[in-house]
């Protein structure tokens, strides 16, 4: 493939093919329709245009649900007597509302004073953010990243660094369960053949899973939660891609979060590209270059932006 | 950005009436979108040796496999009814078919637990491990 033929663009899409949980779309159940809402995805640290994301919300708001695309180049469906070129297949799965409300928090909370969530979790660009205070598990689950205080009726909170870092790191820890349980591989890249290994097999074993729960993890929370929650985890940062396997922020499972471009119904895949460059150290630019060939399919899956690069 | 308050609804009533459909991944892209005889031209000379299918497409040898959604998830195929003019009227979506099973087609390759597809059906089971609620 010398030259690339130039595609058409992919504008007059109009239908998707998804993946929901039963219970998102039980019709039994009658509050309400679902709806895809944006919302500010919180690995954004800054309010920028491209912070939006797309979320669904459920049984009357109750549960909250993460978009994803998952994308390979080259691919259509056929559905029923039909084409549909666009070839991307979207999971809708639940997700921990704490994350989203978790830069309201943060925010609010350099203020230092204890104050009611419904005043925090404000914000013009994103007004369907106060229906996060509708999900069940929101206010039952706050004591995780703040401190609460109660005067009369009324519950207050205010943000606790502490209290959000042993959130975070049990949520690695039983990641680190799952994907040992589902056996899935994350250290291929230590196999290198110029990598010389320092420490025992094991010991890299156990620091691969970790690093690779802290990066699903991380594509979630904020680069400064991220980083502190790497500190916290004993792992030291990164600093040249011949000292140890590549970051795992290279293979998160779904790259491909539903961030709403202009035309959200569009889901966004071309003007996708997650701007990992404001996130990447130099060294994990320079991991974007090296070459994975001898990479397990898996990784590849994690990374399909270093497979584009392949190309 | 008005736009971020629009909403899509989905249309869940909908789920009921919609017919199973068969779904096809295609090792391809094809630059259409709309109606095509694929019963006729794909299916008709599909073949199928136990799990593993193959069928010619444009000259192209392809070898496909049928895969579940995820347990405790269906497959559904949104179509967008009455497109607003604006992008800042809100949207709807109906489900215009369902499926639990679809069949993902490599080009050459016999299908196999690395394909992307397959493991792409493991990320509900590792988002529960990430989203489920901390114990105290």
């Amino acid at each position: 493939m010398a030259t690339k033929k130039k595609r058409t663009s992919n504008v007059d899409n109009d239908s998707w093919v998804v993946i929901a949980p039963d219970s998102a779309i039980d019709t039994h159940k009658h509050d309400g329709d679902p709806v895809f809402v944006r919302l500010r995805n919180p690995s954004t640290d800054e309010p920028k245009a491209d912070a939006a994301s797309l979320y669904m919300l459920g049984c009357g708001d109750v549960m909250l649900y993460e978009v994803k695309a998952f994308e390979d180049d080259f691919h259509s469906w056929f559905v029923g007597q039909a084409v549909q070129r666009d070839g991307r297949l979207i999971f809708v799965t639940p997700l921990d509302p704490l994350f989203l409300i978790l830069p309201y928090l943060i925010k609010s909370g350099k203020e230092g004073k204890f104050q009611r969530v419904d005043q925090v979790v404000k914000d013009e660009e994103f007004p369907a953010c106060s229906r996060l205070l509708s999900c069940a598990r929101t206010l039952a689950s706050l004591h995780h990243i703040a401190e609460e205080k109660e005067a009369g009726s009324q519950m207050y909170h205010r943000y606790s660094q502490e209290k959000t870092m042993n959130w975070l790191k049990k949520k690695v820890e039983r990641m680190v369960i799952a994907l040992k349980k589902r056996n899935i591989s994350v250290g291929e890249g230590v196999k290198s053949s110029t990598y010389v290994r320092v420490k025992s097999e094991t010991e890299n074993q156990e620091e691969d899973f970790l690093r690779y729960s802290h990066g699903l993890i991380s594509e979630y929370i904020s680069e400064d939660l991220s980083k502190a929650l790497l500190t916290l985890l004993g792992l030291p940062e990164l600093t040249s891609p011949k000292e140890t396997e590549p970051p795992s922020k290279k293979r998160k499972l779904s790259d491909k979060p539903v961030e709403a471009g202009e035309d959200y119904t569009k889901f966004n895949s071309a003007d996708f590209a997650r701007k990992p460059p404001k996130k990447m150290t130099a060294a994990q630019k320079s991991l974007a270059k090296v070459d994975k060939t001898g990479m397990k399919p898996m990784s590849s899956f994690f990374s399909p932006k270093v497979k584009a690069e392949k190309k | 950005m008005s736009c971020n308050s629009s909403v899509i609804r989905l249309c869940a009533s909908s789920v009921g009436q919609a017919p199973q459909a068969p779904v096809h991944l295609m090792p391809c892209e094809i630059e259409h979108n709309g109606p095509a005889q694929v019963n006729q031209y794909f299916t008709a000379t599909t073949k199928d040796q136990k799990q593993d299918k193959s069928v010619s497409f444009r000259g192209r040898g392809l070898k496909g496999q049928k895969i579940s959604c995820p347990q405790g998830y269906t497959g559904l195929v949104l179509k967008e009814i009455n497109k607003p003019g604006s992008d800042q009227e809100d949207r709807t979506v109906k489900v215009s078919s369902v499926f639990d099973k679809m069949t993902y087609w490599n080009l050459e390759t016999p299908p196999n637990s690395d394909d992307t597809i397959v493991m792409a059906m493991d990320w509900p089971d590792l988002a529960e491990a990430i989203h489920a609620p901390v114990e105290d």
